[in-house]
């Protein structure tokens, strides 16, 4: 569980960077950005079923709807922040997408402190 | 693409959208994990701390109610946000301040507790960008430069 995290944060936290240097220099998202939207999201598909397994095995999180909230809120993200990418053609997607990898590694924190019990 | 919004020669006036979406992109964001988080306290534990617990989601109707004026950016929609992000600010400041004083009414976090301290502060900056993009971006304002 801690290995998927970590790996897919990573991956948020690189993606995030990447969007915040092309907002910094005033670029908007470009296709090459989506390999990266791709393997976040795919991550964080596994990280789910990981999760799914893990409590069906009798694993003890915290509060389990919690946990899904976070989880399910986090699979929004990176669609709605491609999808913003295709309306806003300015430096402003790369700034809606550094926000939504932001908001994706702190999930993956919370869903951490979760997972360990705490609520 | 066909929504780009190309600039007259010589127009240096600031854009309409940009900035304003992506705040509006964060509004909706924070609207939707203080809507799942209020339900979520609610439905489970309204009985713990019914008042905060209550603000939690008047703040996530606010935040709900901001997102959407804030995207229409029509007249009276635009009216429509300026009442949001300022209740918002004075929700923000209030309770912030509330549960500094008073921390045993808020036995967990809610977005305006602590000055929205478990959000990364994010909700008591928020309302700052919302009035300066709102005056920025003031078509009136806009037409007299």
């Amino acid at each position: 569980m801690l290995l998927t995290l970590v790996l897919v944060g990573a991956l948020a936290v690189g993606l995030g960077t990447w969007a915040g240097v092309r907002a910094v220099r005033d670029t908007p998202v470009v296709g090459n950005q989506i390999p990266g939207m791709i393997a976040v999201e795919v991550g964080l598909v596994v990280q789910a079923v990981v999760v799914a397994v893990g409590l069906g095995r009798g694993a003890s999180a915290g509060d389990p709807a919690l946990l899904w909230g976070y989880l399910i809120t986090e699979l929004l993200l990176l669609p709605a922040a491609f999808a913003w990418a295709f309306v806003e053609r300015t430096r402003w997607s790369s700034v809606v997408l550094a926000v939504a990898s932001a908001v994706v590694v702190v999930l993956q924190v919370r869903i951490w402190q979760i997972w360990q019990g705490a609520g | 693409m066909s929504t780009q919004h190309h600039h007259e020669p010589g127009d240096d006036r600031p854009r309409a959208y940009g900035a304003g979406r992506a705040l509006v992109a964060v509004y909706g964001i924070l609207a939707l994990a203080a809507t799942a988080r209020s339900a979520y306290q609610l439905l489970t534990k309204a009985a713990e701390a019914p008042l905060a617990y209550g603000l939690s989601a008047f703040a996530a109707l606010v935040y709900v109610v901001a997102t959407v004026a804030l995207a229409h950016n029509g007249v009276r929609m635009r009216r429509v946000a300026w009442v949001a992000v300022a209740v918002e600010l004075v929700g923000v400041l209030a309770v912030g301040t509330w549960s500094f004083v008073h921390p045993q009414d808020f036995p967990e976090a809610t977005v305006w507790s602590h000055f929205g301290q478990g959000y990364g502060y994010v909700p008591l900056v928020l309302p700052f960008l919302g009035l300066a993009w709102l005056r920025r971006s003031d078509p009136a304002r806009i037409a007299r430069q």
